[in-house]
C-alpha cells in the first residue's frame, strides 16, 4: 500500500473517534433525559462501532509516522507524545466499547441494560472524550505549528503524560526488547485467543447456516461475552506486536487486509446481539436466507483474518 | 531413525515445501495448519466449556456436531503437520519439544473420544454430564491448550 495514502487515511480516519465518542455521549444524555430506552441502545450501538474504527485510525496513525518523521519542522517529541495520548485514548475507547457491546448484549437478554454497565458506560465515555480531544490536540500539534505556543518548543507535556509514560509506546517496546520472552508469551496468548474466538463464532455461525438445530439462537448467544473476552486478549497481544515492531506492520499489506476484515467482523458480531431476527430463532427453528449468508460471510471473515495474519511474513515482510 | 528423517526432508515433496518460493508452499501449508487449530481447539474448547456449565445449559445432543468439527479440524493438521514435520525432519525429529506436543495432541484426542462417549452416554434430552466428564473437559482444555503454547513455541526453541 502507498505510505502517502496511509498518512491520508489517518487524517480521513481519526476524526471518527474524536468526534463519534461525542456523538455517542451526547446520544446517551439525551436517552437518559428522555428515558427512551431505543435511544440508549443507539448510543451503545456507536461506542461500539467507534470503538471499532478507532483501531485503523490508530494503526493508520503508527503508518503515518513513517512518512512524516523526519521532516522540515516535523519534532519526534510532537510525534512521540501524540502517540502515548493516542495509546490512552485508544484504551480507553476500546474498554468502552466493550462495556457498551455487554450492554447490548443484557438488553437483549433483560430487554434492558444493567444500570451499573450503563454507569460505568457513561462514566468511561466521559473520560475517553477527554482523552481523544488531548490526542487530537498533541496529533494537530505535529504539522501545525502555528497552534503552538512557541514555533520552536517541543510540545507541553501534561501531568498525564508524565503519570504514565509508563504505558507509553516506548516502554512497551522496551520491555518486549528487554524481555526475549514476552514476544513468544504473546505469540501463545494470541493462538489460544484465536481459537476461542474462532471457536465461539464458528459455532454461533454455524447454528445460523442451519446446523445444530437443536440449539436455539439464545443459548449460544449466552456465550457470545467470551468471544469479547478472548479477543480482548488478541487486541492486547496484537497491539504488544505493532507497538514493539511497528516496521514489520505498517508496510505490510496483509495487515491492512487482516484490519479491514476484522472491522467487517466486528460489525458482523454487533449484528448478532442487535437484531431481531436470529434471536427469536428457537430450538428446531430453519434460519431465513440473509442469517445464512450473513453466518457464511461472518465464518469467511474469521477465515480471513487467519489468513492475513498468518501471511503477515510471508506476503508481507514481517519477522 | 536418523537416515529415516534425512531421507524424508530430501523428498522432493518436503524441498518443495520448504524451499519453493511460491506462497503456495511452506506459507500455505502453515496457513491450515493455522485454521485447522482454530477449527479443533475452538470446538474442542466451546464443547468443554459447556460442560464445564459455562455459558448456561443448552441442551448437549444437539452439539455433537462440534465433535465433527473437531475431527475436521483433527485431519486438517494431521496431514498438513505431516506434510510441516516432513519438510523439517531432521529438526523437528530430535526436537523435544516436538515430541512433548506430540504426547499432548495424542492425550487430546483421547480426550475427544472420552467425551464423545459421556456425552452420547448422557441421552437425548441430556444438559448436564457426570463428575467424570466433567474433570475430562478440564484436561482437555489444558491439553489443548498446551499443544497450542507447544505448538508455537517450536518457531522459537
Amino acid at each position: 500500500m502507498d505510505l502517502v495514502n496511509v498518512a491520508h487515511l489517518h487524517l480521513l480516519l481519526n476524526h471518527f473517534p474524536t468526534i463519534g465518542t461525542v456523538v455517542g455521549l451526547g446520544l446517551l444524555l439525551l436517552a437518559f433525559a428522555r428515558r427512551n430506552d431505543h435511544l440508549v441502545r443507539a448510543s451503545l450501538e456507536v461506542f461500539f462501532l467507534i470503538a471499532l474504527l478507532t483501531l485503523p485510525a490508530y494503526l493508520t496513525g503508527v503508518a503515518a509516522q513513517t512518512v512524516v518523521q523526519g521532516r522540515a519542522g516535523v519534532s519526534d517529541a510532537a510525534i512521540t507524545a501524540h502517540q502515548n495520548a493516542a495509546l490512552l485514548a485508544f484504551l480507553l475507547m476500546e474498554v468502552t466499547g466493550a462495556l457498551a457491546w455487554f450492554g447490548l448484549w443484557q438488553s437483549r437478554r433483560n430487554s434492558r441494560p444493567g444500570r451499573s454497565t450503563l454507569g460505568t458506560v457513561l462514566l468511561l465515555s466521559v473520560v475517553t472524550v477527554v482523552l481523544m480531544g488531548r490526542a487530537a490536540t498533541y496529533g494537530g500539534e505535529i504539522s501545525h505549528p502555528e497552534i503552538r505556543i512557541s514555533a520552536d518548543a517541543p510540545p507541553v507535556e501534561d501531568a498525564l503524560a508524565v503519570g504514565t509514560r509508563w504505558l507509553g509506546t516506548a516502554s512497551i517496546s522496551g520491555a518486549v526488547a528487554a524481555y526475549p520472552w514476552v514476544w513468544p508469551a504473546a505469540e501463545c496468548l494470541h493462538f489460544i485467543g484465536l481459537c476461542l474466538v474462532f471457536g465461539l463464532l464458528l459455532t454461533v455461525n454455524l447454528r445460523l447456516l442451519g446446523f445444530m438445530r437443536g440449539l436455539s439462537f439464545a443459548s449460544l448467544h449466552r456465550l457470545l461475552p467470551w468471544g469479547i473476552m478472548a479477543f480482548a486478549v488478541n487486541l492486547m497481544t496484537g497491539m504488544l506486536f505493532v507497538i514493539s515492531a511497528p516496521e514489520q506492520y505498517t508496510e505490510n499489506g496483509p495487515f491492512y487486509w487482516k484490519v479491514a476484515l476484522l472491522g467487517l467482523a466486528g460489525v458482523n458480531f454487533l449484528y448478532l446481539t442487535v437484531f431481531d431476527k436470529n434471536w427469536a430463532l428457537r430450538e428446531g427453528d430453519e434460519p431465513r436466507p440473509l442469517d445464512r449468508a450473513l453466518a457464511g460471510a461472518a465464518i469467511m471473515l474469521w477465515v480471513g483474518v487467519i489468513y492475513a495474519g498468518r501471511m503477515l511474513p510471508f506476503i508481507g515482510n514481517a519477522f | 531413525m536418523m537416515q529415516l528423517f534425512a531421507w524424508l526432508e530430501g523428498t522432493g515433496l518436503s524441498t518443495w515445501i520448504r524451499e519453493a518460493d511460491t506462497v503456495w508452499a511452506y506459507p500455505t501449508v502453515l496457513t491450515l495448519h493455522t485454521i485447522g487449530l482454530g477449527v479443533l481447539g475452538g470446538a474442542a474448547a466451546i464443547l468443554d466449556l459447556r460442560l464445564l456449565g459455562i455459558g448456561g445449559r443448552a441442551p448437549l445432543a444437539p452439539m455433537r456436531t462440534l465433535f465433527r468439527l473437531m475431527w475436521a479440524g483433527f485431519w486438517i493438521n494431521a496431514v498438513t503437520g505431516a506434510l510441516l514435520f516432513a519438510a523439517d525432519a531432521t529438526e523437528r525429529g530430535t526436537s523435544w519439544l516436538f515430541f512433548f506436543k506430540m504426547v499432548l495432541v495424542g492425550i487430546g484426542v483421547v480426550t475427544v473420544v472420552l467425551i464423545r462417549r459421556a456425552v452420547d452416554e448422557s441421552g437425548e434430552n441430556a444438559v448436564m454430564v457426570s463428575g467424570a466428564a466433567r474433570r475430562l473437559a478440564i484436561i482437555s482444555l489444558v491439553v489443548w491448550t498446551a499443544a497450542v503454547t507447544a505448538g508455537r513455541l517450536l518457531a522459537y526453541v
